[in-house]
């Protein structure tokens, strides 16, 4: 029984669709809007050199491009959000990329409680 | 025992400890979890620490590697089943290792990725056929000890080390909700698999036969086991302690290899950023050749090929097909445009999924007096073997619905 109930919940999990399928790819656009604001505030600092500033840059933006086509749901409030941080600029403020950072947080949050 | 040699031994295993997946899962742990997954460090580089001495010495003393024992401990069948869940477990850590090495070269040079990738497995390539064999695991070995920087930057950010001492207290943080409790199992199994990742094992064995190890070098394998992979395991828990400490309270995943250099930028600058760089670059390219070469091992031994890096190649030519099979294989892999952070999560459950297999034999090997004489488990070796046997066997179990389950620890 315990095994039948495993094995249910892990399907349940693997075909799950909408905001809570969507949760890993806020979290992880989230994370990566703070560690391109943290990538900018030390590269502004003088602490970083340019290929390393720049590389994380691209990957920061590919990675982004990925979690926001793996959602479900392409028209939610939390999708608007990802595609707001992809249109920022390579050399985004880190105040305003923590901005998003900061929003998509919130969602999660509230996601989760739900 | 020859002091230079045992230094160098010592060095070598704390600067080819941690490879890309201790990299990723000890700096995301930190960030998710604070101090709280230190003593599952701890716990499992006690259990490398058991198996590596316990590989070590049945290298040294019935002269088996791993795969010989696997053969005639597990019979057939299930030896060639484990044989070919490993062989599959190490290239895909091989592959993860060699896009992690083009990340780094491409974060040093800003030069395209696949390119480094391309270049990087010619270079490693390159040093395999060329160094011999105590010089390929102490090149990279050593130069791998750039990653000291992670521990010096660790106490320049002035971390509050009280907190920090309480994280080696094997404990689960209390008010986590069941979901965050789930994702801090799968943590739990993921550390334990990165550190005892099973291409260790084989890798130190099948290296003790080739430098041709006795019974008099038993004790430099214990210290080379313990103080080695000791301060090795020291390096990962200063990168879960500085992720705590400037990626936590940033909302930071990290979700990229390259953020944990920035725990040695934030504090040094460019400098710290570059040696970060370089540590990184070496023990991936280190594990990258172990992977590798733990796999040729593995194959060759299995069916009872001619084998080792003692030989030139020409004189072992199935094993020499092998590594460069393996190794070309890997780079396909990479080729193909996957995330080598998303072929680390699949290596360490595959993983997983191999290590109880992959240890048992050893574990009933270096027991036996018949094979071992004065050299067999003793009660303490015994004791502990069968513990880590067991932890290894409940996470094994674990792993795949925890990952299913945690979409992979991401919730």
């Amino acid at each position: 029984m315990q095994r039948l109930l495993l094995i249910a919940a892990v399907l349940v999990a693997g075909c799950s669709k909408g905001p809570e399928a969507d949760l890993q790819y806020i979290s992880k656009a989230r994370s990566l809007g703070a560690e391109w604001a943290l990538v900018n505030e030390q590269s502004s600092a003088g602490k970083l050199t340019e290929n390393y500033t720049q590389s994380m840059r691209e990957a920061v933006r590919e990675q982004l491009k990925t979690a926001s086509s793996s959602l479900t749901q392409p028209n939610s409030d939390y999708a608007g959000e990802i595609g707001a941080l992809l249109a920022e600029p390579d050399d985004a403020t880190p105040a305003q990329l923590r901005a998003h950072a900061d929003k998509l947080k919130r969602i999660e949050d509230s996601l989760e409680s739900a | 025992m020859n002091p230079l040699e045992l230094t160098l031994g010592i060095m070598t295993a704390v600067g080819g400890f941690v490879d890309i997946s201790e990299l990723v899962f000890a700096a995301k742990a930190g960030s998710m979890f604070g101090y709280a997954l230190i003593w599952v460090f701890v716990v499992a580089t006690i259990g490398i620490m058991v198996f590596g001495e316990m590989s070590g010495r049945v290298a040294a003393v019935a002269k088996q590697p791993v795969f010989n024992l696997m053969r005639h401990r597990l019979g057939l069948k299930l030896g060639l089943v484990t044989l070919l869940a490993s062989l599959i477990a190490n290239l895909i850590t091989c592959a993860a290792e060699i896009g992690g090495v083009a990340f780094v070269l491409n974060y040093l040079t800003g030069a395209p990725y696949m390119l480094m990738a391309i270049a990087s497995t010619a270079v490693l390539m390159a040093s395999m056929w060329i160094l011999p064999f105590k010089w390929i695991e102490r090149t990279y070995g050593l130069l791998g000890l750039f990653m000291i920087v992670f521990l010096v930057a660790l106490v320049a950010i002035k971390p509050p080390w009280h907190q920090l001492a309480g994280g080696f207290v094997p404990h689960i943080p209390h008010g986590l909700s069941t979901k965050e409790l789930l994702i801090f199992a799968y943590y739990m199994v993921a550390i334990v698999s990165a550190v005892m990742f099973p291409y260790e094992a084989y890798f130190y064995s099948s290296g003790g036969i080739e430098e041709k190890w006795a019974p008099k070098d038993l004790p430099m394998n214990r210290i080379t086991c313990t103080v080695g992979f000791g301060l090795g395991s020291l390096l990962s828990i200063s990168i879960l302690a500085s992720s705590t400490q400037l990626f936590m309270p940033a909302n930071v995943g990290p979700e990229l290899l390259g953020s944990s250099a920035l725990e040695a930028a934030i504090p040094f600058g460019t400098t710290g950023l570059l040696l970060a760089l370089a540590g990184m670059l070496f023990a991936i390219s280190g594990a990258a050749i172990e992977t590798c070469m733990a796999n040729a091992y593995s194959l060759c031994q299995f069916f009872g090929w001619e084998w080792g890096r003692q030989r030139k190649p020409w004189q072992a030519p199935r094993f020499t097909v092998a590594w460069i099979g393996f190794f070309l294989l890997a780079l396909a892999i990479i080729l193909t445009g996957i995330d080598p952070m998303n072929l680390v999560e699949y290596a360490v459950l595959f993983s997983i999924l191999v290590l109880p297999l992959t240890y048992l034999p050893l574990l009933l090997l270096a027991g036996d007096p018949s094979y071992m004489g004065q050299y067999a488990n003793g009660p303490v070796g015994k004791t502990f073997g069968w513990l880590y046997f067991t932890i290894i066997t409940v996470a094994a179990i674990g792993a795949l619905p925890l990952y299913v389950i945690t979409s992979g620890g991401q919730g």
